[in-house]
Order: C-alpha cells, then sequence, then structure tokens
C-alpha cells in the first residue's frame, strides 16, 4: 500500500532542530580536532568530501582541462545549546584552496574561529584572509599548552595584522572553558557588530 | 604449516575500495539532483500512518539513514555514521525525500554581509555558557 506524502508523520515526538555552524580554522596541526573534542557533545565526527580539482600541466592546444578528484577530510562535533537549537563545528581542511571549492562548507556559517600557534604564525596567513576576504566575521585564539605563552597578544595581532577589532585569546584548546570562551568570544563579537550595526 | 583456503585471495584483496564502492550503492549516480542539501540540514524520519517506518524497496544504506534519522540528525552527520562521503550521502538522502520517507529542514543559513538574528545569538550564547 501506498501514501501520500501527506500521510507521513515524522517519527520523532518533537519537532527537527534548528543547526547552525561555526567553522574552526588555522593550519595544519593547530589543534582544531583538539577544539572541536573538548566541546563537542559526542566524540569528533569525520566526514569526506570528493573535490575536483583543475589538474596542473593542462594542454592548453586542446583546451581539455586535466581534471583529478581529491578526497579532503574534515572533523566535526556538535553543542546542543537548545532543544530547538544544534550549534555544528566544523574543522576546515588545513589547504584553504580547497575551501573555494567546497561551498558548502563555508556557506552560511554564524563565523570562525581561526587558531594560531605562535612557533608558526604563518600557519593561519591563509585563514585569516580567506575569512577576510568572504566577510565571515572571525576570532582568533592562540593555543598555549599548559599556559605557555612565548608572545603577548598585541604582539600575535602585529605578527598577523589583524584589525584592532579582531578579539584575540590565549588558551589550552584541551581545556573545555577555554575552547568554549573562545565560541563565547567569536558569539559576543558578532553581536558587538550587530549593534554596531543597529546604532 | 597454513593451507590456504580458496576463498583468502578474496580476503586479501585491498581492503581501500572506497571509492569505487560508494558510486555502486548510488547505481552510478556521482551527483544529486538536489541543490538545496547542506552539511547542516537537518533530516528526520517520516512514519507511515501505521506509525511504521516504511523500509521496503530501499538499499540497506536507505534503511540505515530512516533508522538512524528516528532521532533528527544532520547531513554530516549522516554521512559520518554511513562511512560515505558527503556527496553520496546527498544523492541517498535525495532519494528518501523524493519517496516521502524523510523531511529536511534547512539550515538557520546567515548570508555573508547579513548578521544573524540577535536573539539566536543569544540562545547560543546562552547555551555555550552551560558548557
Amino acid at each position: 500500500m501506498d501514501y501520500d506524502d501527506s500521510d507521513r508523520r515524522p517519527a520523532a515526538a518533537a519537532p527537527a532542530p534548528a543547526a547552525v555552524k561555526i567553522l574552526i580554522a588555522g593550519g595544519f596541526g593547530v589543534g582544531k580536532t583538539t577544539m572541536v573534542g573538548a566541546v563537542s557533545e559526542v566524540a569528533p565526527l569525520r566526514t569526506e568530501e570528493y573535490l575536483t580539482v583543475a589538474g596542473v600541466g593542462v594542454d592548453d592546444v586542446r583546451g581539455v582541462a586535466d581534471k583529478a578528484t581529491t578526497t579532503v577530510a574534515m572533523d566535526f562535533g556538535r553543542i546542543t545549546v537548545s532543544s530547538g537549537l544544534v550549534v555544528y563545528l566544523f574543522g576546515t581542511p588545513g589547504q584553504e584552496r580547497f575551501w573555494f571549492m567546497w561551498n558548502d562548507l563555508v556557506h552560511g556559517a554564524l563565523g570562525a574561529v581561526v587558531l594560531a600557534d605562535t612557533r608558526r604564525l604563518e600557519g593561519s596567513f591563509g585563514s585569516i584572509d580567506f575569512f577576510e576576504s568572504r566577510g565571515i566575521p572571525f576570532v582568533v585564539g592562540v593555543n598555549c599548552f599548559d599556559g605557555y605563552q612565548d608572545r603577548t597578544v598585541p604582539e600575535v595581532r602585529e605578527a598577523l595584522d589583524l584589525d584592532a577589532r579582531v578579539p584575540i585569546l590565549m588558551g589550552d584548546l584541551r581545556k573545555r572553558s577555554d575552547s568554549r570562551d573562545l565560541l563565547l568570544a567569536l558569539v559576543d563579537h558578532l553581536m558587538a557588530d550587530q549593534s554596531v550595526a543597529a546604532g | 604449516m597454513r593451507v590456504n583456503h580458496w576463498a583468502d585471495e578474496f580476503l586479501e584483496e585491498d581492503p581501500d575500495d572506497s571509492f569505487v564502492r560508494p558510486y555502486t550503492i548510488t547505481h552510478g549516480r556521482t551527483v544529486s539532483a538536489r541543490d538545496d542539501l547542506t552539511l547542516i540540514t537537518v533530516i528526520s524520519t517520516l512514519t507511515a500512518p501505521d506509525g511504521l517506518v516504511d523500509g521496503r524497496g530501499l538499499e540497506p544504506e536507505h534503511r540505515f539513514i530512516l533508522d538512524q534519522c528516528r532521532t533528527p540528525c544532520v547531513l554530516a552527520e549522516v554521512a559520518a555514521r554511513l562511512n560515505l562521503p558527503v556527496a553520496v550521502a546527498k544523492i541517498l538522502i535525495g532519494d528518501l525525500i523524493d519517496a516521502g520517507r524523510v523531511s529536511a529542514r534547512p539550515p538557520l543559513a546567515v548570508a555573508v554581509g547579513q548578521r544573524p538574528d540577535i536573539s539566536l545569538l543569544q540562545a547560543v550564547r546562552d547555551g555555550l555558557r552551560r558548557l
């Protein structure tokens, strides 16, 4: 027996929650998955996508683009903030060039946390450039294991050439409280942005 | 001495067949016909009027999704739990939407250049503070 679609009902008693997304970006090995794991209510999940990349060494004479498929993986987690709202945290793939091809990854994000390691700050340049050029609000988190800080916030700001309004926090991402504070800083930054826009 | 069984050959095949297999599940389709599904589209299983989830005529992966989305779940999580790429999960979920077996709730998308609703931010903030 078949049914009309209108006869079907949700299996779950509660309505489907709304979902929003925050991106966790930064260079390779900077602690993206560590941060996702510190605040997520489930162990970080891994998913992958196939992206078609224009190959190098294209034969221009024939005009046939050489395309290759590459697999890009990312880790993500979730925080249920209320019965009707779930925040998803997506650790972005390390290489920003993939983000341009993976529109779905960055599209519709509330904002981003860019993680930085003071020993290789240049690893975060790509993420910062990307979010600045796309107009996606972000905060910067400097990962300091065991509270070890070899740079001050003003030094990091100068080295990363960051606008004075972009919040920078130091913290140990393995600690839930420090990772949570980064997310709170992002939300506060978004709210401050709004009051400026409204005023 | 170990005696080789004739089937060992199959067991020792390269397990890294993950690139070919997903598109076997989709019957060769590599791109979803739908472009409205995102990583955080919330998928909810629908039941027939008798309260049962109807999995007839579906692939095992489809039935897995129906089972998983009894509790609403986002597309990325469906893909992760199935251990399939996002593109393949989109195709399978698209099948289920077309067949009326699941519903899809689009995310609260935030357009670039637009700021999210202040009450949404407040709700996120309150939830994070409870962590």
